[in-house]
């Protein structure tokens, strides 16, 4: 079976002529069907940078990137939104609700855009609300509920199209340690469960849910760490090890 | 660094923001410079002696225009306020004295002011230039004149204008001294409830309007309700009116959205769930805008309509009260043009008292008549019987003339057989009012009667020099001096109507645009979710086009509602057709409007993705 997501020396360039600067330089990596992968890095080392190219938000400078075989850099502007809309789905650290829907429209959005019957939208979104818990505030809007009632929202609505791969970028950076651990606890749920997620956090913390973690200074692939038989604790101290490494400039904590 | 380096740059780096404000500003200077000119005008000054009510006609429109042009610049200065409310803040925060502040925003306003003044008074220069050779050509003038500088437009515009930005800049310095340090970094970020309305406004708004409109529809001759509130009526329309629409914004729209929305097979199609929410989420802040607009809009529309109908009719009505170029009183007088019909007239006067009072008329005979109207193409004429005259009566109004059968000529009784309500021959000269007798009755009729000349000419409206040849006789009547003192009028007005209709449309296309651009800052991190969330630039289009539609064509439509109802009843009051003219204006009206709606669009898409 083919590889989920292959990365293939991608450059992304910013600026030009002589104050150019690569915030991306030579970055290659895989990421298999059912895998949870945490990117971590200092500020500046391009962890944004590499997630808004894979989300295809961005475009890279150079280089392929591979979804199940099909080159996405090479997409046009509007099948890539299509693409993102039925393949991709997408968690924010500022959540990224729009303030004038409910909860409900919110996350039935991306089924709106894609002409999904109304039953069909109906009989998935109240599943999902269910499941994450929301189902109680389906028709309050986002400025009447919590940090975390919002985020469990955008995974409502990151997961509704059944998305092949997640990307969630900081998603525990606006909520409290509760909120946030009840969060991470629902990602790792959602992976077990067959979903890929790809996140991208400078918080050892949530990247001890991950399976496997990519590190990223200056634009490259640094090296990695995975988790393989280890408790959670075990990995996080790890984590911590190879942070410690990394010195002064490190924000990890 | 000084407060007034600051103040500078500020303006340098935020020259986009200002770009609005400073053009709205010249643009109010341009107009009202151009108006003032024109009103000053040697040009103007002397055909207002010859037709007089150009020059109040001029007045009262600086006036209003002065009124407008201050309630312009004072609006889209709020606006730019509004969207420098953080930055204001921040100095405040950063420990800059609210005096200072005060000073900077004072000192800004002072220099957008000086530079739009001088900006705009050199294109008001030759905008009016410009357009005073349209004015003269427009009421058929062959004046020509050069180059024109006023003083007097030149020290009225400065002085006004100054009298504005004083205003402007005490607005600003109150916006500062009012609010507290808190509001300013919360004014947007507060959640709003979005709104429900309630149905019985709704039914309210509806029944309001409605009134207004039976009102307005009344008939003035013969409403019982026009006898008791006279002079209050068109007050009371207008005020029911204004309500109408405020409330028709108020509620009647939020409940047609509400009703949208909660459709769930409309509303979760595509984006219009987006659509119909975001424009919930403004309308109740808008609606004062909206009413504002459609008011605005209805009042242009109004009586831009009504004057380019006057001016379309203006021929018709020239030739329906001169039907012959000229005619006078005596003998045949040489004519050095195309003669295209010539009759001499023989006309006796009878006095005939009827139910209202005794009326005079012209009398001519049978035969003279048949041959005015073989003249005129009208169709012919049945044979007159013994006992019977033709009534020719073109002030007739079925509301207040008296039905006149029959008359008693020198003692005896005729009926009447047939009612002309136009004249054959030239008001000025002869009344208007005839009767038609069979010739041997004419012949025994008492008086000597008196000979008139009737003379139809090619090409009327281009022999003045004929027209005062023969302007000596007496009771001269001349459809090509009458021409001239139409045009000159309804000229002047069709060019004061235009010209204030065009400030009035261009005014509302600019208060939508504002108002819009300033919804965009806002919403640019909403486009830039839903561009994340995988929903494409095609649909991200489409939603702000339906957004912006229903925010221009709202108002529009409801102005184009009351200007019909108006100009309904204004053309019933003329007895007049206004279709086709009215048609045609607002086609143009439109036209400008559609403009404003694409280029808002296009800066509103190309500010958001």
């Amino acid at each position: 079976m083919e590889s989920l997501l292959q990365v293939n020396a991608i450059e992304k360039t910013y600026g030009k002529g002589n104050t150019t600067f690569k915030a991306l330089n030579d970055v290659s990596f895989t990421i298999e069907h059912g895998e949870f992968v945490g990117i971590m890095g200092p500020s500046g080392a391009g962890k944004s940078t590499l997630l808004n190219v894979l989300a295809t938000i961005d475009t890279p400078t150079a280089g392929d990137i591979l979804v199940e075989g099909k080159n996405i850099a090479k997409l046009d502007e509007e099948s890539l939104s299509d693409f993102r809309r039925d393949h991709l789905g997408f968690i924010f650290q500022d959540y990224n609700l729009l303030d004038s829907l409910t909860v409900r429209e919110n996350i039935l959005l991306p089924l709106a855009v894609a002409k999904t019957p109304v039953r069909e939208t109906r009989v998935k979104v109240d599943a999902l609300a269910k499941r994450f818990g929301i189902a109680s505030i389906l028709d309050q809007y986002p400025y009447q509920i919590s940090g975390g009632q919002k985020q469990r929202t955008a995974v409502c609505r990151a997961l509704v199209a059944d998305p092949k791969l997640i990307f969630a970028d900081e998603p525990t950076g606006a909520l409290d340690s509760k909120s946030a651990t009840d969060l991470l606890q629902t990602l790792a749920g959602l992976n077990e469960a067959e979903t890929t997620i790809m996140m991208v956090t400078h918080d050892a913390y949530a990247a001890s849910f991950c399976r496997r973690v990519l590190y990223i200074q200056d634009g490259k692939l640094s090296h990695e760490l995975i988790r393989g038989s280890k408790s959670r604790d075990v990995f996080y101290q790890a984590i911590l090890d190879e942070l410690a490494k990394g010195g002064a400039t490190d924000d990890a904590i | 660094m000084t407060l007034f380096d600051l103040a500078k740059k500020n303006v340098a780096r935020n020259l986009s923001r200002y770009a609005l404000y400073v053009g709205t500003t010249i643009f109010s200077i341009i107009i009202y410079m151009t108006f003032a000119t024109l009103k000053h005008s040697g040009e103007i000054s002397a055909l207002a002696e010859t037709s007089g009510q150009i020059s109040g006609l001029m007045n009262a429109s600086t006036f209003i225009l002065l009124i407008f042009v201050a309630l312009f610049i004072a609006y889209s200065n709020a606006f730019f306020l509004k969207g420098r409310k953080r930055e204001v803040g921040l100095y405040s925060l950063l420990g800059v004295r609210k005096k200072q502040i005060g000073l900077i925003l004072l000192f800004e306003n002072l220099v957008i002011g000086a530079v739009s003044l001088v900006i705009g008074i050199g294109l008001g220069l030759i905008g009016s230039n410009v357009l005073l050779r349209l004015l003269l050509n427009l009421m058929n003038s062959d004046l020509s004149i050069g180059f024109t500088v006023s003083t007097s437009a030149l020290v009225e515009t400065t002085l006004v204008f100054l009298a504005i930005f004083l205003f402007t800049s005490f607005q600003g310095y109150r916006v500062i001294y009012r609010f507290k340090l808190i509001e300013l970094f919360h004014a947007d970020k507060k959640g709003e409830d979005v709104p429900k309305a309630s149905p019985l406004m709704a039914l309210l708004g509806i029944l309001t309007l409605g009134t207004a409109y039976t009102l307005a529809l009344q008939d003035l001759a013969t409403s019982p309700l026009w006898g008791y509130l006279a002079a209050a009526m068109p007050l009371l329309i207008i005020g029911l009116t204004v309500i109408g629409s405020g409330l028709l914004f108020h509620s009647v729209l939020i409940f047609i959205l509400g009703r949208l929305k909660a459709n769930e097979r409309w509303a979760w199609r595509r984006l219009n769930l987006l659509t119909t929410s975001q424009l919930l989420y403004r309308i109740r802040g808008n609606a004062k805008t909206l009413t504002l607009i459609s008011i605005i809009s209805a009042t242009a529309i109004t009586a831009g309509g009504a004057i380019f109908s006057v001016y379309y009719y203006a021929e018709q009505q020239v030739t329906s009260y001169a039907p012959y170029t000229f005619a006078w009183q005596g003998d045949k007088q040489d004519i050095d043009a195309d003669v295209l019909a010539e009759t001499s007239v023989m006309q006796k006067t009878v006095r005939v008292a009827l139910e209202t009072g005794e009326r005079e008329y012209g009398v001519i005979d049978e035969t003279t008549f048949r041959k005015l109207a073989a003249d005129l193409g009208w169709s012919e004429p049945e044979p007159l019987q013994e006992q019977g005259v033709f009534l020719i009566d073109p002030f007739y109004d079925e509301r207040f003339s008296e039905d006149v059968n029959d008359v008693t000529l020198d003692e005896t009784m005729y009926s009447v057989a047939s009612r002309y309500d136009k004249t054959p021959l030239n008001v000025m000269t002869f009344g208007g009012l005839f009767l038609v007798t069979p010739d041997d009755v004419f012949k025994t009729l008492p008086g000597e009667g008196t000979m008139y000349q009737a003379v139809s000419v090619a090409d009327y409206k281009e022999q003045t020099a004929l027209s005062d040849r023969l302007s000596t006789a007496d009771n001269f009547s001349s459809a090509t001096a009458l021409y001239a003192e139409t045009m000159a009028m309804h000229g002047a007005l069709l060019f004061v109507g235009s010209f204030l209709g065009l400030v009035f449309l261009v005014a509302t296309g600019s208060i939508i645009y504002f108002k819009t651009m300033t919804e965009a800052e806002e919403d640019r991190s909403k486009y830039a979710v839903l561009r994340k969330v995988g929903i494409s630039k095609r649909d991200i289009k489409r939603t702000i086009r339906q957004q912006i539609a229903v925010v221009f064509l709202a108002p529009f439509s409801l102005g184009i509602l009351h200007a019909s109802v108006a100009l309904f009843a204004f053309s019933r009051l003329l007895v007049m057709d206004f279709t086709v003219p009215v048609l045609v204006w607002m086609a143009v009206y439109s036209a400008i409007y559609t403009l404003y709606y694409v280029l808002t669009v296009r800066r509103f898409t190309k500010y958001v993705i």
